[in-house]
Order: C-alpha cells, then sequence, then structure tokens
C-alpha cells in the first residue's frame, strides 16, 4: 500500500525546551491509527507541527510522497491533510449549512467568485444535506453555531473534515465533549471513509481506540514510546506503565 | 431574546423551532431605497442637492460596510479610495472625457487600484496596527493631491468638472434633478450588487475570516487573499461613490481625502448598523439629515447635539438604527430571530 504521511526526524524546541524530539512514524493509505499518551506527552505539538501550524525545529514531512515541510498549513490541506481542532474552531455568527457550504466551496476553490450565488451553486444543496446527514445534523442546519450545544459543535467539526475529501485525516480528540450515544455515530461515518485514505486519531478514551484503531502510536515526553498494532501495543509494558496505568487512576 | 438564543441549543424542541428559517426580506431594501429616494424628491423639491451628497455618501459608507462588516477590517481610510475616485474622474472630466458614466467607471478603476496597492501593502497588520496604517495612506494620499496642484488644484479644489447629459439624453439642470435622479440610481444598482457579492461564495468566505482567518486557513483558503480581494471591491465602491460626488457637484476638494471624512464614514456606519449593507444607507440619511437639520436650526450648537444623538444611538440602540428596526419588526410579527451582523444582507 502507498505510504501517505511519512514523518521522519520530527523535532520541535521551544527555547531550551524540547516538547518533540525525533518523532519518525508514518500511514498508509487505509490505516487507522491511534495517536496516544499521557497528558503533556506532545501530542497536540506533533499535530500542529504536521499539519503546518507549528514550524518544525528539524525533520521531514511527506505527504503522499512530496516534501511539505515548508509548506503552509493552507497549502497542505489543499493537498488533501485535514484535520480537526480538539475544542470546536467554528464561526460563531454562521449557520451550520453556510459551515458545510464554506468548506465545500473551499474544497472545490470556488471561493472567488464574486457575483455568483451560494444558494444556486449547482450540486451543492445535496452535497451538504448528505454532510449534514451524516452526522445527524439535519434539523440545526439553519441554526447559528453560536448557539448550538457543544456535542453539535463537534459533530459538524467532523462532518467539515469529511467533507473537504481527506487523503490523511487527523481527527484531535473527535468525542470529547460529544455524549456517548453520539461518539458511535462518529465511528460510523469514520468506518464508512473510503478506505483509501488514512486517518490519525488522537484519543484519550481507550474504549474508543480499541474500537477504532488497527494500529498504535504511543508518545511520552515528546518522544515516541513505541508504535506497532493495537494488540502488541496494549500489551507493551512501558504502554501500561507510563500511560494506562496513569489512566486507571483518572478512570 | 438573546437569552432563547444561547439557551435554545440543545433541546431537539428548540432546534427545530430555530430551524424554521426567518423569511428573507433583505432584497426589498434596494427597491425600497429607489422608492423612498423617489418620494423624496417630490416631497423636498428644495433640497436635491443635500439628497445628492447624501445618496453619493452612502454609497461610499456602503463601500466602508463590505470591508468592516463582511471582513471585520477596522479601517479609518476608507477617504482614500474615495479621494482618489473622486480627482481621478475629477482629472478626467476637465482633461478626457466628459461622459458621466464613463468618469463612474474611471473612479471605480482608480479606487479599486489604490486599494489593491495599498491593500496589499497593509492587510498583513491587524487591528490597531491597521488602523494606524490606514490613517497613513489617507495622510499620504492626501499631501500628494495637495501638492500636484497642476492636475489637482491643490487646496483650492478642482474645479471645472462639467458631465455630459446622463445617456447623451438627460442634461445636468442647475436645480440638481438629474444629479439627484442620476445618484440615487447609481446608489440603488451599488445596493444591488453589492448584496450579490456578500452572498457569492466570496462574501462566504470574507465573512469566514471576518470570524476566525485561521479556522479559513484550515480550510485551505488564503485569509489575505480575501480581505486584500474585498479591499479592493469597496474600494471601487468607495471609488465611484467619489467620482459620483465630482460629477454632481463639479468639484472636488482636499476634504474628500481627509481622515475626518474617514472617519465619518466609520460614524455613520455604525450609527446605521453594520453588516447588513442597508445600514449604511439609514446611517447616512440619519446623520447627514440630522447634521442639515441641526447645523440650521441652531448653527452655534449643532455639533454637540450631534454628539447627544450618537451617544443616544449608540447607548440605547446596541448594532446601530438597523438592529433597533429588525428589533421593533420582529416585536411586532412575534418572530423570534438573532440579528446577525455580517448576515447574508
Amino acid at each position: 500500500m502507498t505510504i501517505l504521511l511519512e514523518v521522519q526526524g520530527l523535532s520541535k524546541n521551544f527555547g531550551g525546551l524540547q516538547v518533540s524530539s525525533d518523532i519518525t512514524m508514518s500511514l498508509k493509505a487505509g490505516d487507522r491509527c491511534a495517536l496516544i499518551g499521557p497528558n503533556g506527552a506532545g501530542k497536540t505539538t506533533f499535530v500542529n507541527l504536521v499539519t503546518g501550524a507549528l514550524a518544525p525545529t528539524a525533520g521531514v514531512i511527506r505527504l503522499d510522497g512530496r516534501d511539505v515541510t515548508r509548506l503552509s498549513a493552507a497549502d497542505r490541506v489543499r493537498r488533501g491533510l485535514i484535520r480537526s481542532f480538539q475544542v470546536a474552531r467554528l464561526f460563531a455568527s454562521m449557520t451550520v449549512r453556510e459551515h458545510m457550504e464554506l468548506a465545500i466551496l473551499q474544497r472545490d476553490r470556488r471561493t472567488f467568485r464574486l457575483f455568483a450565488s451560494v444558494g444556486r451553486t449547482r450540486g451543492l444543496a445535496a452535497e451538504v444535506a448528505e454532510g449534514l446527514s451524516l452526522m445527524g445534523l439535519e434539523a440545526v442546519a439553519e441554526t447559528t453555531v453560536g448557539s448550538l450545544a457543544y456535542g453539535q459543535q463537534r459533530l459538524l467539526e467532523i462532518a467539515l473534515a469529511l467533507v473537504m475529501r481527506p487523503k490523511v485525516l487527523i481527527l484531535d480528540e473527535p468525542a470529547a465533549g460529544v455524549p456517548h450515544s453520539e461518539s458511535q455515530r462518529i465511528l460510523d461515518a469514520i468506518d464508512r471513509l473510503p478506505k483509501d485514505l488514512a486517518v490519525l486519531m488522537i484519543e484519550h478514551d481507550m474504549d474508543l481506540v480499541a474500537r477504532f484503531a488497527s494500529t498504535i502510536v504511543v508518545l511520552a515526553q515528546g518522544k515516541l514510546l513505541c508504535s506497532g498494532t493495537t494488540r502488541e501495543v496494549l500489551a507493551d509494558p512501558r504502554v501500561r506503565e507510563v500511560y494506562l496505568g496513569s489512566r486507571a487512576h483518572a478512570h | 431574546m438573546s437569552a432563547t438564543m444561547t439557551d435554545a441549543a440543545p433541546t431537539n424542541h428548540s432546534a427545530a423551532r430555530l430551524a424554521s428559517p426567518r423569511r428573507d426580506l433583505s432584497w426589498t431594501a434596494a427597491p425600497l431605497v429607489g422608492l423612498l429616494g423617489l418620494a423624496a424628491f417630490w416631497v423636498f423639491p428644495e433640497d436635491l442637492g443635500l439628497m445628492t451628497r447624501i445618496a453619493a455618501a452612502a454609497l461610499y459608507v456602503l463601500s466602508l460596510d463590505l470591508v468592516l462588516g463582511y471582513c471585520g477590517i477596522a479601517t479609518l481610510g476608507q477617504a482614500a479610495m474615495f479621494g482618489t475616485g473622486a480627482y481621478a474622474a475629477g482629472i478626467a472630466a476637465v482633461h478626457l472625457v466628459n461622459d458621466p458614466l464613463i468618469l463612474l467607471v474611471i473612479g471605480g478603476v482608480a479606487g479599486g487600484a489604490i486599494a489593491l496597492a495599498t491593500g496589499a501593502l497593509i492587510l498583513h497588520a491587524r487591528g490597531l496596527t491597521l488602523l494606524m496604517l490606514t490613517i497613513a495612506v489617507t495622510q499620504i494620499v492626501q499631501e500628494v493631491a495637495n501638492k500636484a496642484r497642476d492636475w489637482t488644484g491643490g487646496s483650492d479644489g478642482l474645479s471645472g468638472v462639467d458631465p455630459a447629459p446622463v445617456f447623451g439624453l438627460f442634461r445636468f439642470d442647475m436645480v440638481g434633478r438629474t444629479s439627484y435622479l442620476f445618484a440615487l440610481a447609481v446608489l440603488v444598482v451599488g445596493m444591488l450588487v453589492a448584496r450579490r457579492i456578500v452572498r457569492s461564495p466570496f462574501g462566504l468566505a470574507c465573512r469566514g475570516v471576518k470570524e476566525d482567518p485561521v479556522r479559513v486557513a484550515a480550510l485551505g483558503g488564503s485569509p489575505r487573499a480575501y480581505l486584500v480581494t474585498m479591499y479592493a471591491v469597496a474600494g471601487m465602491f468607495a471609488g465611484v461613490a467619489g467620482a459620483l460626488t465630482a460629477v454632481s457637484s463639479g468639484i472636488v476638494g482636499l476634504d474628500s481625502v481627509s481622515f475626518s471624512w474617514s472617519a465619518e464614514a466609520l460614524v455613520m456606519l455604525v450609527l446605521g448598523g453594520t453588516g447588513r449593507l442597508y445600514g449604511a444607507v439609514i446611517g447616512t440619511v440619519a446623520f447627514m439629515a440630522a447634521h442639515h437639520i441641526l447645523a440650521a436650526t441652531d448653527p452655534f450648537h449643532w455639533m454637540a447635539f450631534i454628539g447627544l444623538f450618537l451617544m443616544g444611538v449608540v447607548l440605547f440602540l446596541p448594532g446601530g438604527i438597523a438592529a433597533g428596526l429588525e428589533r421593533l419588526r420582529d416585536r411586532l410579527t412575534g418572530t423570534k430571530s438573532g440579528s446577525a451582523p455580517g448576515g447574508r444582507a
């Protein structure tokens, strides 16, 4: 299978503080990988480096075979590296429908049409409806996001990421703040994604990880602790020590 | 009402109620302005000069709404585009052509060009820094206009703009009938075009940038490209408004590129309500009419009354006159709706 995302020796220093050091990993087409690690392990920093929100101190990031280390976040998005945010980051005064419209128009590079009508763009309404029904958001299509329940904002966040037609999809704790009944909806939607794309999910909920992931990457203190199939990693004593042990107390 | 909005979402019941879209009446704004403008033509035949200035100024304030209300660009430099358009049209009228429609096009192109050039330079900045830069651009343009006396007349102003009849048919008469109807028509067309733009995919993207440029980048968009484009588009509107003033008044002065004219646009827009387009027209009419009436009745203290009027609106009508009218309508019709500044208009 083709390697879609390849990260080599990725490091990031903030002054003398090393928050990511020498991380190497890759995602193949079809991979369903969970990125886990205790709080402060550098998971979000890693995502920010990969997506281009932060510039790495050292290392190379390749997307579908091309070096994207120097590209802006928006350029990486245009090449199919899509993320959802850990805390729903949406346009408060815009409706759910407008979010979907903007994401689709942006994906199709139709946003510099100054005299076209959004409402009359061919095929747009149908695709919006399809994306919304995937997350069960049809009923709130005309609601402004600022007055939406938090769980629904998270679902919209996922719907936006899915509609962008990602090659590599990074989900930062997609189920955080979503009621348990709704988290299955997110997993179902991920299940229905085309099999040729790679998904990386940052997740604390080990139950969700076990249901979703075929492989796991573990970060601890900014370093890659281990990686492998879900079964291997969960059986690894080091992982139990740094991660599962501490989480067990928290639950 | 706002409490209803924030509390509404969690239950399906209230979500369904919110989902029924509010009847969109915003398309009526431009025709309404046209009709009221025509009515004013017969009701106030003595004030055609003032009303012509109001129509041109409304188009100028509308241009500011495009950048402030729909992109969130805080600017005190819109007069740079207005003045450039006015001088370009005025100079062209003196030396080249006198067809009023061509003069408007020249003004629009000039306003758009200066906006594009300066916008590309300064729009990487945000907030106060950007505000300072827009003021600086206006000062530079004003100084250029002041120094280029041979072309602009400097502090004496540019006079001798003598436009040909509109479509070769309607002469600009002494009373100002043609001027007013011409200005009103340009304003109505401007409102229709602006509404089209803010409802386009581009307008949607600009609203996204206004709310969260980083999120727009995460969707693959380039926030700055949207800002610069909208700044240039708004510059064209401002340039047309400047050219309209030059054509209808026959003169262009340095005050058309002044800081105070930029600031007045901001006052008029906030007064009327941002992010609605028609708020710009309401604010301009309210401000300039109040200005006119108060200055006539009490030439010594009118500025104080203007100040009191402004404070009253800002304190008691947050969101401007347009938001107040919308609340009144909602109360009368019993509908619940969130006023949405930066909305689809």
